[in-house]
């Protein structure tokens, strides 16, 4: 960790400060990264890198203005400051700008270890034999297991500095280590791919190369044959990664600004049962060792858990500083940034919690429906909550996983799909910083045929 | 109003010699070829919600990218300080790539002569921030004018001055200043028991300011306004296979999504594209011809010089349903034993170039717009497109149109509202059945991603008729 970088953030809101700001706020970000491609047992590409940049948010008069820069030249700098303090005045003022006060900065989260330093000094040929063991192992599931077109790894260690004219202050370190898959299967003229990954921040909690690349074939494997289905309205089942974008676009409808503009179909909802009493959705930015995890948020305010939907009732939406003023609300923590942007709202680490059934008896369950594993499109309109996207997966027939599904939409209501909810699995998985367990709809209307 | 920020859209970004001398360093471990690309973005954006300016804001990207390759391994360093000792760093490090032992070799690099499909007399980040903030402000105003049902607006104007620099060991040297900006409106109407529909609408290009002269704020407000109104009271669309009547313009994503980037070299390459090996083969109707062209004027998805120092062409794709040909960059072009169509594009420094596509378009054919709405006697017109996704190895595209009527006896009726398509490339190809005389590009608002990449493309498409289109809904 450099202390050169929490002082340089405190110079820049100095400066801002001196140039007619009455409030200032710098973020840094500093990292390094590498990674590695493979293909048919050689390596493609190898790249590693240093990164880092600077954002400047300044209000002058209740008037925002914000300049980024990666050029840590003082002039540069210096210019970037005073840029950012000229532009306030090409915005209007706002009752409900600024920066979060002192005791919403007061105190950060303990959220634990963020940082491995087995991944912060990982050796290059680690990464190199990792992606040949993945992709040798996804070979050799099935001969039908062409090739790949795309197998990689990689780590990325990234520091965060924050500093504020309103006290807040301070920063972290953390790492990141991944490995991913997409094999391509092929047999009688039709060529199915799929997509498996692993990404942690600790080295010890990454899957094997050996389990991903396994998953990844049987992932392709099985959509071989796939094709179209009558239409017709049935039982729906999301695997673990499909139920997680579910959830991501109900959490991106409990986004307090779309909420406040009315443009989010949750935005009368709040208190209301909308789903059984098995549904409960977290944001929690606390979770120890998760991807999304900080010890504060874009703008200082620490991280927490925010229960969006709970026991089935909306219980909360998420906010950042400006708009939780605006919305008569407080923040809760989830002001997410680079150092290139403005704070907006968005999630740390989000999971539907685990239920209680097991995903077999689930799919056993349904004499007739459709078990959805990979999913195109972005057919979900937060505004008016209709649900139409496109889907691959297994036909159930008599709670069987049947013939492969492709070139159909699943469509509905978010609302209805919410309330639809019927079994929520024990199979809580997390591949990035979104989780969910298998989920099944009682009906979506699937179009095919 | 804030000044007009001194810009530094000034060239060279780093000399000459030192980049002859980061070659020779990106050399010494005995690679095949080294490149260097930098570049110096600066950006500005400003956006207005709820009737206020929100944000002005600026930001400047500078860095530096060095590749080299050896055989067939690429090895890639950059970095985003510009000082020698880093630059010559990035250098080294991706010069292990070849693992050979040191040489000392010297390159001299040239200038090319770059053709002008876009010359700015002002750069973008030098024109002041007032003007750009005048224009959000005249495009709220005109879409709260338009009809009392507007509830909602919001605008952003973003623009971009990239001046970048690519050389590599074969002597080239190419520098560009790539301006780029956009205009973009959202509407949410309100209609009856609350019910919201959304419009959006936006454009620009590699175009001076004063395109906006023409295409006023006023103009774009007003058409994001239209379709939030016209799609109020939308009913469900009936699920299952239709005849399916695209409107001209943006609808144009449709191609670049169901057979543009099927047809990239490096997917042909890796053989995980469903048009890999078919060259000379009939993959669409005899109506369709999918051009990629890189030098239409002030386009949003032209180039005087692509990111590996190439020019850009004019290339047909597919001619009368026949698969001519692919998109290459000098990387997979050198594999696979062609030449690169000047289709190597990059997010920025920090990413390696890969096949992609510029301004991709249908070219035009006989019908008349009406004459195909009138040939339908049962169907969906569909005006305007979200976004869209496709599946480049079972070739499946999804997309999510915004703005669709029923088609009835050859009339458009109602509104429809949560309208997909969805298809498999070749097959929508080979049931075009009309396509239309009344070509149109997009406005240029098209952002293509792919492997965690987003440059800006063209697209372009006269009325087509497409049958046995799978229509995704609720209503069976």
């Amino acid at each position: 960790m450099s202390t050169n970088y929490e002082a340089l953030a405190r110079q820049l809101v100095a400066r801002a400060k001196k140039k007619g700001a009455q409030q200032a706020e710098a973020y840094i970000e500093v990292g390094r990264e590498a990674s590695v491609r493979v293909r048919d047992g050689a390596i493609e590409d190898l790249t590693q890198a240093t990164s880092k940049g600077a954002g400047i948010r300044v209000f002058v008069k209740g008037r925002l203005g914000f300049a980024w820069t990666s050029d840590f030249t003082k002039d540069s700098l210096d210019a970037f400051v005073d840029r950012a303090v000229e532009l306030a005045a090409a915005s209007a003022p706002d009752a409900s700008n600024g920066l979060p006060d002192k005791k919403a900065v007061f105190g950060h989260t303990d959220v634990g270890a963020l940082y491995d330093p087995e991944v912060a000094t990982l050796d290059p040929e680690w990464k190199i034999r990792t992606a040949f063991e993945l992709e040798k192992a996804g070979k050799a599931v099935d001969p039908r297991i062409k090739t790949f077109e795309s197998v990689g790894a990689g780590e990325s260690v990234s520091e965060v500095y924050l500093a504020s004219s309103e006290g807040a202050g301070g920063g972290y370190q953390g790492t990141f280590v991944y490995l991913f898959g997409a094999p391509v299967a092929a047999e009688n003229d039709q060529l199915q791919t799929s997509y498996w990954f692993d990404y942690q921040r600790f080295l010890s909690e990454l899957d094997s190369p050996e389990s991903i690349g396994r998953e990844a074939a049987r992932r392709a494997l099985r959509l071989l044959g796939a094709r179209k289905v009558k239409s017709q309205k049935v039982p729906v089942i999301f695997d673990p990664t499909m139920a997680a974008q579910f959830v991501s676009t109900i959490a991106a409808a409990a986004n307090g600004d779309a909420v406040f503009k009315k443009s989010s179909f949750l935005a009368s909802h709040l208190g209301q049962k909308l789903a059984p009493e098995g549904v409960t959705l977290v944001d929690d930015g606390t979770l120890k060792r998760g991807l999304g995890t900080a010890p504060f948020d874009g703008e200082g305010v620490p991280t927490r858990r925010t229960a969006i939907i709970e026991k089935g009732v909306l219980g909360a939406f998420l906010y950042d500083t400006f708009t939780a003023r605006k919305a008569k609300r407080a923040t809760t923590g989830n002001a997410s940034r680079g150092y290139r942007s403005l704070p907006s709202i968005g999630t740390n680490n989000l999971y539907l919690e685990a239920g209680t059934r097991d995903p077999e008896s689930i799919i056993k369950e349904v004499k007739n429906g459709f078990y959805v594993t990979s999913m195109l499109g972005h057919g979900e309109n937060l505004v008016t909550g209709e649900y139409s996207r496109g889907a691959n997966g297994l036909w159930i027939e008599n709670g069987e996983l049947g013939r492969p599904v492709q070139e159909v939409t699943v469509a509905g209501h978010l609302l209805k799909m919410l309330e639809g909810i019927d079994a929520v699995g024990n199979d809580l998985t997390f591949r990035g910083s979104t989780g969910a367990p298998t989920v099944r709809f009682s009906e979506l209307t699937v179009s095919g045929e | 109003m804030a000044r007009t920020p001194k810009t530094p859209v000034k060239g060279p970004v780093v000399p000459v010699p030192i980049v002859e001398r980061l070659l020779s360093a990106a050399m010494e471990k005995g690679g095949d070829f080294a490149e260097v690309y930098v570049e110096r973005t600066v950006l500005t954006a400003v956006s207005l919600e709820e009737n206020k300016i929100k944000s002005a804001q600026t930001g400047l990207q500078q860095g530096v990218g060095v590749r080299v390759i050896s055989g067939a391994r690429v090895g890639y360093a950059y970095s985003d300080d510009l000082d020698d000792e880093a630059l010559f760093r990035a250098a080294r490090t991706a010069a292990l790539i070849a693992q050979g032992t040191g040489s000392e070799r010297s390159f001299n690099v040239a200038r090319k002569p770059l053709p002008t499909f876009y010359r700015l007399d002002q750069h973008l980040a030098d024109v002041e921030v007032s003007r750009k903030a005048d224009l959000v402000v005249r495009a709220n105003r005109a879409a709260r004018a338009y009809d009392r049902r507007v509830k909602q607006v919001n605008c952003t104007y973003v623009d971009q001055t990239r001046t970048m620099l690519v050389a590599n060991t074969e002597g080239h040297l190419a520098e560009d200043q790539q301006d780029l900006c956009r205009l973009n409106v959202t509407v949410v109407a309100e209609g009856k028991n609350g019910e919201r529909r959304v419009g959006s609408y936006g454009g620009g290009g590699r175009v001076p300011f004063t395109h906006f002269d023409t295409f006023t704020p006023e103009l774009v407000a007003a058409e994001a306004a239209r379709q939030a109104i016209a799609t109020l009271g939308a009913v469900d669309a009936r699920a299952g296979q239709q005849t399916v009547v695209l409107a001209p313009g943006w609808s144009g994503i449709l191609l670049h999504e169901a057979v543009g980037h099927g047809l990239e070299a490096d997917f042909i390459r890796k053989g995980t594209s469903l048009f890999a090996g078919k060259l000379g083969q009939k993959v669409a109707s005899d109506l369709v011809t999918v051009i990629d062209d890189g030098t239409m004027a002030n386009a949003r998805g032209s180039l005087n010089v692509d990111d590996e120092g190439h020019p850009p062409q004019f290339k047909v794709l597919i001619e009368r349903g026949i698969l001519k040909g692919y998109m290459y960059d000098a990387h997979n072009a050198r594999l696979m034993g062609q030449q690169s169509t000047g289709s190597g594009r990059r997010e920025s420094f920090k990413h390696l170039p890969m096949p992609r596509m510029t301004n991709t378009y249908l070219a035009p054919g006989e019908s008349s717009h009406d004459e195909i709405i009138k040939s339908v006697s049962s169907g969906i017109y569909c005006a305007n497109f979200g976004g869209g996704q496709v599946d480049i190895t079972n070739g499946n595209f999804v997309f999510e149109v915004r703005e669709a009527y029923q088609i009835e006896k050859g009339k458009l009726g109602k509104p429809l509202k949560g309208v997909t398509l969805i298809g498999v490339g070749p097959e929508a190809l080979k049931n075009v059945s009309q396509v239309g005389n009344d070509p149109m590009p997009d406005p240029g608002m098209g952002t293509c991603g792919k492997d965690g990449q987003s440059v800006p493309v063209g697209v372009g498409l006269p009325t087509v008729r497409i049958d046995n289109m799978t229509v995704g809904g609720t209503r069976v």
